[in-house]
């Protein structure tokens, strides 16, 4: 059944079935992956997906339920599933299904680029070989490439309501990663590589190679520290990973339920001048664009810290009512099965004039940490607790040394946020995910470092 | 469900240009899940996931296409899709003949949660929530998820294999958080198994949730862990996590086929310590990371990884064995019908040694004694790996001392294997969900008492130095 035809059908059941107000969520997409190894096609992937989630009210209270299959078992099961599900929920929060903005509050973001959708299947799988070569000609001592892979993504969210309300977006995107193997002396390390691109030409399979290389050379006779408390120069990708681990602290969601320490903190010091954080859903080029948010509302622009200072939490239309403020136009589902929660678009922390290598020696002595790795299990958002594994390289007289591994870097996120000393020029978005952070490099005053 | 017949037209048509193996992975699962915090239920979703996976190899290549179109037309338009990416001009005519087999279930399901009312699940979520809540005033929240997955699977391929198999699993999740106004902290239990509602007649909810809060509470009132290299104790059950990233990721023939793994090649060779025996064991009737057949069909097993130190298997799905010439060992897996398959671990374990608790812990002079272990991660090119110690306390002079906080454990999974010198004789696991390449996926961990003779600790104890 076609999705138009579906919902007719299932808003008219959902009125007799009694639901107050009710709507649905479509998630459409087509993706495309492939991998090469020894020149040759490893492994290849296409798909397409469709899913349908459906919420209804119900006596005020909201039941969730989800499909894959659009077919008139999957109007009644999702009716069924929706009521039961609703009728279970104790929760006295107000819900919300929305009738829509003005048509000139929706910004229009431009997130899907034609020309992406026209490079052939043929064409990226040259690329992808293409990047395998131009990793293992990059040194001798690269020997093989543990991945390579090239993936593109299109997808389109639809929302449509028994308040009329009825939108959709598209977008589309390129992904490249590369992971050299270098070895030397028996030893073997990794690096890697990625570019995340709207642009056909924007792959850069050269420079991305020789970046690779360089990052698995430069690992080669790496060794641990000698515990102790040091300065540390936290590189724009690792920056950017930790920021993405503790995101979840910004949600006024978690702030409610008790899980965010900065509950009620709004309008108070939370970091350092030099820190100022965006969420910006209409960022140019950015890999989290969206005009609307999860359940319709239009996306805005805002700063979360600015100079320091906690602006704003990010708000749903639930945890804004429950706040009494107005929604950020944050609404977020993880995948189209989830049920609405909150979440950020671009969200990065704001760059300064000042390019890395400056920062290096401005510091003088202390660690370059380019890479952290353990944030699923050693970062805790409720405690802003982490203890990470660590890879970087020794700073001695503001010069980068020896590569350094083995070692964790330890510290608390609230407090880490209050130690930074100065941002970088250098902002780098990581991969998206739900959101797409970015950071420079952060030059972070003494955390602890256990090693050897 | 899949017909042989519709099974038999799919794969000849993904044959078509030539390759050597194909197989259709057809899969319609019912999930359920219901979220409760400060003692009200916030979520309940109910939902059906239905979608079928075609995968074609030749020689070492592989592609596979996924769609949610399950009708002849959808798979056909699949199938022509994969076998022009695989393709070679050459055109093949494949006849493929099916021998339809029954599988016998090892794991009986009493009670199929289809059967329960969402009341039903939210009681569990209750007693749970207010066991925890209850524990202590510091508990500031609670947090309790229940969750249940039917999931039917049907399997054929181009060698005749048409099989179907179905698997039903339940889990709870407590989440406790103590606080003081300043400080937060939290402790986590997440008891689970290839079971029926069942599961919750053996296993208490307020047992879970009491416990979780304890470690909360403790963790509350824990210092922090001081950082160096030191010997640490590692309990039973989820403390099987060390061994699961130190090492299991790393027999993965994902990662050994193409000798990017630090153990291939070593098979016969002494790669552990003598007092160490590690197995992967899907056959276990109810536990959590088992199965009937694995997610290419074939049966699952119990495969020996290691005995008394010396390497004995790996764990390996068709694919890779092409590259190794190596069969199956049941362990191809995969997060659902969206995922091709590939080796992952099942129920994996450090076996019963002959050490006593006391003694493993009276052998410590000054060290580390992990109660609870968070997650972790590893890279198995290297196997340099990384977790978190969710709940520990300092050993001093062969007592345990007090609690500490905020604790890492790195190493390499080479040389930790070669330091585990104590065994303990009693096995427990616990349950995990394990991400890699083909999703994730339920996973048990287990393991006896265990003793490290060195492994750095990271912390943050201020001016600590080794």
């Amino acid at each position: 059944m076609k999705f138009d035809d579906f919902t007719d059908r299932l808003f008219e059941g959902a009125r007799r079935a009694g639901f107050e107000e009710c709507e649905v969520y479509e998630s459409k997409g087509e993706s495309f992956r492939v991998m090469v190894f020894e020149g040759k096609v490893d492994d290849y992937k296409v798909n397409t997906s469709l899913g349908l989630s459906f919420r209804g009210m119900k006596n005020g209270r909201m039941g969730y339920a989800y499909t894959e299959v659009l077919d008139e078992d999957a109007v009644s099961m999702l009716l069924r599933s929706a009521a039961d599900n609703a009728a279970v929920i104790e929760s006295e929060d107000p819900q919300f299904i929305f009738a829509g903005a003005g048509k000139g509050d929706y910004k229009p973001v431009e997130a899907y680029y034609p020309a992406l959708a026209e490079l052939t299947p043929a064409r990226k799988i040259e690329l992808a070989i293409g990047m395998e070569a131009a990793a293992l000609r990059a040194d001798p001592r690269i020997t093989t490439v543990g991945y390579c892979m090239l993936q593109y993504g299109d997808g389109s969210v639809r929302i449509r309501n028994s308040r009329g309300l009825d939108l959709s977006e598209r977008s589309n995107g390129l992904f490249a990663y590369l992971e050299p193997v270098a070895e030397a002396d028996g030893k073997r390390e990794e690096g890697h590589a990625y570019r995340i691109t709207h642009d056909p030409d924007g792959l850069e399979p050269e420079a991305m190679a020789r970046e690779a290389a360089e990052n698995a050379l430069t690992k080669l006779g790496a060794a641990p520290v000698r515990s102790g408390s040091y300065d540390i120069l936290l590189g724009s990708e690792a920056a950017a990973d930790m920021l993405s681990a503790f995101s979840g602290i910004f949600s006024a969601d978690a702030a409610q339920k008790g899980l965010s320490l900065l509950k009620g903190r709004v309008g108070e010091t939370i970091a350092a001048p030099c820190v100022t954080l965006m969420d910006d859903p209409h960022l140019r080029d950015g890999f989290a664009s969206a005009g609307f948010d999860a359940e319709g509302v239009p996306t805005r622009t805002k700063a979360v810290i600015d100079g320091g200072v906690l602006g704003t939490l990010l708000h749903n239309l639930k945890t804004a009512a429950k706040d009494g403020v107005a929604s950020t136009g944050n609404a977020a589902k993880g995948s189209f099965k989830s049920p609405v929660g909150v979440s950020p678009f671009n969200f990065y922390l704001k760059p300064g004039d000042t390019p890395p290598d400056t920062l290096m020696r401005r510091m003088g002595r202390g660690l370059v940490i380019t890479e952290v790795v353990g944030l699923h299990s050693g970062a805790d958002e409720v405690s802003g607790d982490f203890s990470l594994m660590g890879k970087g390289f020794v700073v001695e007289e503001g010069r980068r040394g020896r590569p350094v591994d083995q070692i964790t870097i330890a510290g608390n996120f609230f407090t880490m946020l209050k130690a930074v000393e100065a941002v970088g020029s250098d902002l780098r978005f990581g991969l998206p995910g739900t959101g797409c952070v970015g950071s420079p490099s952060l030059w972070i005053r003494e955390l602890s470092v256990a090693g050897k | 469900m899949l017909s042989e017949k519709t099974a038999a037209r799919v794969l000849a048509a993904a044959l078509e240009t030539g390759g050597d193996f194909a197989e259709i992975f057809y899969e319609d699962t019912q999930t359920s899940s219901l979220q409760m915090l400060s003692a009200r239920v916030e979520e309940a979703v109910a939902g059906r996931d239905h979608g079928a996976g075609i995968r074609v190899f030749r020689e070492y290549g592989s592609v596979y296409v996924y769609t949610n179109d399950t009708s002849l037309e959808g798979l056909l338009t699949a199938a022509r899709q994969a076998a022009a990416a695989i393709g070679s001009d050459r055109a093949a005519d494949a006849v493929i003949m099916l021998a339809p087999a029954a599988i016998a279930s090892i794991h009986p399901v009493r009670i199929p949660p289809s059967d329960v009312s969402a009341m039903r699940k939210a009681e569990i979520l209750r007693a749970a929530y207010h066991a925890a809540k209850g524990y202590d005033p510091s508990v500031a929240q609670v947090t309790a998820t229940y969750m249940d997955r039917h999931q039917q699977v049907t399997i054929a391929n181009s060698e005749g294999l048409f099989v179907t198999d179905e698997r039903t699993r339940v889990r709870l999740g407590v989440l406790a958080v103590a606080g003081d106004g300043r400080e937060n902290q939290s402790g986590f239990n997440g008891p689970g198994g290839q079971m029926g509602f069942e599961f919750f007649d053996s296993h208490d909810p307020a047992e879970y949730g009491r416990d979780a809060a304890r470690t909360a509470v403790t963790m509350l009132r824990a210092d922090l862990c001081p950082a160096g290299p030191m010997t640490v104790a590692i309990e039973s059950g989820f403390g099987g996590v060390l061994f699961h990233e130190a090492c299991g990721h790393a027999l993965e023939a994902t990662s050994v086929a193409k000798g990017h793994s630090v153990f291939a090649g070593k098979l016969g060779q002494t790669i552990a310590s003598d007092v160490v025996t590690a197995i992967d064991d899907a056959t276990i009737p109810g536990a959590w990371g088992s199965g009937n057949i694995d997610d290419e069909g074939t049966p699952c097993r119990r495969n020996v990884l290691i005995e008394k130190g010396v390497l004995k298997s790996y764990l390996i799905d068709r694919l890779n064995g092409r590259r190794m010439g190596m069969a199956s060992t049941g362990s191809a897996r995969r997060q659902s019908y969206a995922f091709a398959p590939t080796s992952r671990m099942s129920n994996t374990f450090i076996d019963a040694g002959d050490s006593s608790d006391e003694d493993i812990i009276a052998s410590i002079a000054s060290g580390l004694y992990c109660v609870k272990m968070g997650g972790g991660s590893v890279n198995p090119l290297t196997g340099s790996f990384n977790f978190a110690v969710s709940e520990g306390y300092l050993v001093k002079n062969g007592k345990i001392d007090r609690p500490v906080r905020g604790a890492t454990l790195i190493g390499k999974g080479e040389e930790i294997l070669r330091r585990i010198d104590r065994v303990g004789r009693c096995v427990k696991t616990g349950q995990g969900m394990c991400g890699s390449l083909s999703g994730s996926v339920p996973a048990d961990v287990g393991q006896p008492l265990i003793r490290i003779s060195e492994i750095v600790v990271g912390g943050r104890q201020e001016g600590a130095q080794s």
